[in-house]
């Protein structure tokens, strides 16, 4: 797996050292020690590795036993308040004030962070408008549905304009319009506008569409690090070639033409060949002809970010097919 | 940046100024006050609790009022009047309705919060524990002051202009600073009663009526001493000699007198006798009537509501959890 | 297996299911709609909770309200997260095996079994308030199949899984499917629907939207024809030779010119035309792909409409 040798320019907004953090005598984090970049940066790991208590000693509320770290230049153990002034947490569960509007909500987040009265209301206005909330912004936290409370934990994370921005599972709960748009939000604001987002989420496809980079994490120990694009490349660029109908005659003509078939699914074949994309094509091209059927799509074969991750998890276990069983 | 004609609405980042991140509990407490401010019941309330001072101002300034026009002859109402008693007479009258204030905006704060799940955004903020408990235990504090002073400085202000010549200055020359040490003491215990109560529940009203149970339960055991001590007149006086008993001290053992004073109001009016230094005068002066309590042993009380401050803010310490663990 | 006609729910005067009349066979069924879309409501129908205000619903031909004949062929895995916390997990299970009316002995053979297939043999036996939310889907799912039913329900079943937890769990349904059963999904999270299954069950706004094989359903979509996204370093070249075709509806060139997409109308003639271009007009393309024929946008065209 790919791991320093981007780094070498990158600046980096936390260093973890060695930090050991036990929770009575179970240990969430076991000598951790990672870099966190610039840049929009996806945090996984299974259930248990320790992802939300990373989250929490980022933001210097969790004791270590031992080690050291850094956020923004200040040291977790001693800069706890300073680090929260300037970094924003979205939380993966619900929580609001009770018995405020949410422009009420936010503008108090914001008073709180350290914003002067005046400053935070203006300011909850124009988050509360960035994300989405009209007329809503106005009524009771409490009468909101999934998506809105959504949105109210992201608007009150942004409100002190934190230069570093945590987010658990930030589309938890919301229907698939309400996730793409929030997806939208996370991604404008992580790139062109100085601020570095980490983003933990178990929905892999998720942190593809926002995150260049992703750091893994399991049982409490760095798994990996790296650029997303390194994830997903495939050793010796095999092709998907997707046809109408599938074809045992097909799969046998190209296996005469010099393909290796890695695997098949319904419609849809693996195959490596020498040569580049446009000369595999004009190759299988030809066989498809011979066998009179319909080539329906040609892809450089990817792997998902879903397939890596179980693969950095699991090494050894052969990745599902993509596309479900007809 | 105002050059282009269409401007750019998307995000922008917030570059102004930021205090510096300490003494975060006052903006807690300033919204705290706020919300509670709101509320229509707690003005309704307060007013009410101020009903005795109203009662004793308007009975007093029509007995001066009819009393000059029978000229020159010194009323008698007024040169018996022990006047640090009536105030005490006013604030023990007045502990439940803000017994009930309190129940109004003390005790569903910490509560309503933690079935909201709010400490994770104070706790998110440069916002610590401290900061927290400190902002809701001052927000009550102050309000509950706000409460009990105004109508008791006000009565003041009016006695001092209308009856010095009655010996309002002269009884007790310290009468002011005393009435000053009194009016937090309300304020104070119901504040940390409410923050440490309030800790233990997930919904304001569970944590309302346990507070509620709590008074009303000590309030029910100090009534019963008080039963216990007319029985105790009763028994030991012949009647006869009752009728002409004029502020008997009462004979009850001790151990009963200090119970007495041994409930959420009580400890507040034990402590008041001791600082205002009376022991307080009936209600409708004359012969007959039952004997008050003395004073209680001020030490011994005085301790007793700092511990229980003290312990009630330690429930709340401990209770409001920054950090929940889930272990796999 | 479950048939529904004309089936309409309201509360009040909320509208939940609006004249839903489909028929749910053998497979893996995918429920999608938004929020409010009556995906609970038609949930609650098909396992007896509530009746329908109108029209009927027939599980093997009986109605499933207040029946308890239904009820053993129907296993129901709900959204919500109610347990008796202070029972282990093994426990919890043992007694609504021992609820559906099998003996003592039977109920922990069974609990056994079940629990080795979901994954949570190893940890049963703690108690349920420490348990975290994927252990909570998991017991959900281990009391839905405990009395083999034919009929399954789950309501947002991979909440809170990590992704090994995710895909044991799509293999387990995967299983019970291809065992004859009927299995209804509904989930909001499209791509892990997308991995399950391609026969889906739109709703929107109480009202049966779509139902049939995604890409059946992909074609007949009038509004938006079949789009074609062509990787080619000469995309003005390609659309130059493609504009010929009588089928092509539009062009687009993407802003960093590396791709061109454009919009068919009859699909067929376009593949059948592409080889030619590439093999014999020397047209370079590095891949072309139909980048709408996946659950998000069909869910996106229908809903929007």
């Amino acid at each position: 797996m790919p791991h320093g040798a981007c780094k070498v320019t990158q600046v980096n907004v936390a260093s973890i050292a060695n930090l050991t953090v036990k929770y009575g005598n179970f240990t969430a984090l076991d000598r951790l020690t990672v870099d966190i970049p610039e840049g929009c940066i996806g945090l996984l790991g299974p259930n248990g590795a320790g992802k939300t208590t990373l989250l929490k000693t980022l933001l210097g509320f969790v004791e270590p036993a031992s080690g050291s770290g850094t956020v923004l230049g200040q040291d977790v153990h001693t800069g706890g308040r300073y680090i929260r002034q300037r970094v924003g947490l979205m939380p993966e569960q619900d929580c609001h004030i009770p018995g405020m509007s949410a422009v009420s909500f936010v503008a108090y987040a914001g008073e709180l962070a350290g914003m002067p009265a005046g400053q935070a209301l203006r300011r909850a206005h124009e988050v509360l408008e960035y994300c989405g909330l009209g007329e809503a912004r106005y009524r009771n936290v409490e009468t909101y549905s999934t998506g809105m409370r959504q949105r109210i934990k992201l608007a009150q994370a942004l409100v002190h304009g934190p230069k570093l921005l945590l987010l658990d599972e930030p589309t938890n709960g919301l229907d698939p319009a309400g996730r793409v748009s929030m997806l939208e939000l996370i991604r404008s604001i992580s790139h062109g506008k100085e601020v570095s987002v980490l983003v933990s989420s178990h929905l892999l496809p998720d942190i593809e569409k926002v995150c260049d980079q992703v750091v893994v994490l399991m049982g409490g120990h760095l798994k990996a690090t790296g650029f997303i694009k390194d994830f997903k490349k495939i050793e010796g660029h095999p092709v998907d070639v997707e046809l109408r109908e599938p074809s045992a005659q097909f799969v046998n003509a190209l296996a005469i033409a010099g393909a290796r078939l890695i695997h098949s699914n319904s419609t849809t074949y693996r195959i490596q060949m020498p040569g580049t994309p446009d000369e595999v094509l004009v190759k299988v091209m030809g066989v498809a002809k011979g066998c009179n059927v319909q080539i329906r799509g040609f892809q450089v074969a990817e792997r998902s970010l879903e397939d890596a991750f179980l693969e950095v998890l699991e090494p050894g276990k052969p990745p599902m097919p993509e596309v479900a069983r007809g | 940046m105002a050059s282009t004609p269409i401007a750019d609405l998307s995000y922008r980042n917030y570059d102004g100024q930021l205090e510096a991140p300490t003494f975060r509990w006052w903006v807690v407490a300033k919204m705290s006050m706020r919300m509670a401010i709101k509320k229509r019941g707690f003005w309704v309330w307060s007013c009410i609790s101020a009903y005795w001072y109203l009662i004793l101002g308007a009975i007093y300034y029509f007995v001066d009022v009819l009393g000059q026009q029978s000229a020159g002859q010194v009323n008698f109402i007024f040169a018996s009047t022990v006047w640090k008693d009536k105030f005490l007479d006013a604030f023990s009258i007045s502990q439940m309705l803000l017994f009930i204030v309190a129940l109004l905006i003390g005790v569903g704060t910490i509560a309503n919060d933690n079935r909201a799940n709010a400490l994770l955004v104070y706790l998110s903020k440069p916002c610590t524990k401290a900061d927290y408990l400190i902002g809701k235990w001052v927000a009550i504090f102050l309000l509950l002051l706000a409460v009990t002073a105004v109508p008791a400085l006000l009565f003041y202000a009016y006695c001092f202009m209308s009856f010095r010549q009655y010996g309002f200055v002269t009884q007790d020359p310290a009468f002011f600073w005393k009435l000053l040490c009194i009016l937090p003491i309300p304020a104070a215990l119901h504040a940390s009663l409410c923050l440490g109560i309030s800790s233990l529940f997930k919904q304001g009203r569970l944590a309302g009526a346990t507070y509620a149970a709590v008074y009303f339960l000590t309030l029910s055991f100090t009534k019963a001493m008080q039963v216990i001590i007319v029985i105790n007149w009763v028994d030991e006086m012949p009647r006869q000699a009752r009728r002409h008993a004029v502020n008997a001290a009462s004979h009850a053992p001790e151990l009963v007198q200090s119970l007495f004073y041994g409930s959420v109001d009580g400890i507040q009016i034990g402590l008041a006798k001791v600082i205002l230094g009376t022991n307080g005068t009936p209600m409708f002066p004359g012969n007959g009537s039952p004997p008050i309590p003395h004073a209680p042993n001020g030490l011994v009380f005085g301790a007793i509501y700092l511990m229980v401050c003290a312990l009630s803010i330690l429930v709340a310490w401990t209770r409001v959890r920054a950090v929940e663990v889930v272990t796999s | 297996m479950i048939k529904l006609e004309g089936v309409s729910r309201w509360y009040g005067q909320v509208i939940g299911l609006n004249d839903v009349t489909c028929e749910i066979g053998p497979g893996l069924t995918a429920l999608l709609g938004m929020n409010g879309a009556g995906k609970s409501t038609m949930m609650r129908i098909i396992t007896g909770q509530i009746k329908p205000t109108t029209g009927n619903v027939q599980i093997f031909g009986m109605e499933p309200f207040a029946n308890p004949e239904v009820y053993r062929h129907i296993g129901y895995c709900p959204e919500i997260d109610n347990f008796y916390e202070h029972k282990s997990g093994r426990e919890f299970v043992t007694y609504l095996a021992r609820l559906s009316g099998f003996s003592a002995a039977e109920a922990r053979s069974r609990t056994d079994m079940v629990l080795e297939k979901v994954g949570m043999a190893d940890r049963a036996d703690r108690k349920i308030a420490g348990y975290s939310k994927g252990m909570r889907q998991r017991i959900k799912l281990a009391q839905a199949m405990i009395h083999e039913p034919d009929i399954i329900l789950l309501d947002e079943p991979l909440n809170g899984l990590d992704p090994v937890g995710r895909r044991q769990f799509i293999n387990l349904l995967a299983e019970l499917a291809d065992a004859g059963k009927t299995i209804v999904v509904s989930s909001h999270i499209l791509y892990e629907v997308e991995q399950m299954t391609r026969s889906l069950l739109l709703l929107h706004r109480g009202r049966l939207l779509a139902t049939g094989d995604l890409r059946v359903i992909r074609s007949l979509i009038d509004k938006h024809p079949h789009q074609v996204r062509i990787d080619t370093d000469e995309p003005r070249r390609a659309a130059e030779l493609l504009a010929a075709l009588p089928n092509v509806v539009s062009f687009r060139f993407t802003p960093g010119g590396e791709a061109l997409e454009l919009e068919v109308r009859e699909p067929d003639s376009f593949y059948d035309a592409l080889p030619d271009l590439v093999m014999n007009k020397g047209l370079k393309v590095h891949g072309f792909t139909s980048p709408d024929n996946n659950l998000e946008s069909v869910f996106k065209y229908l809903v929007d409409a």
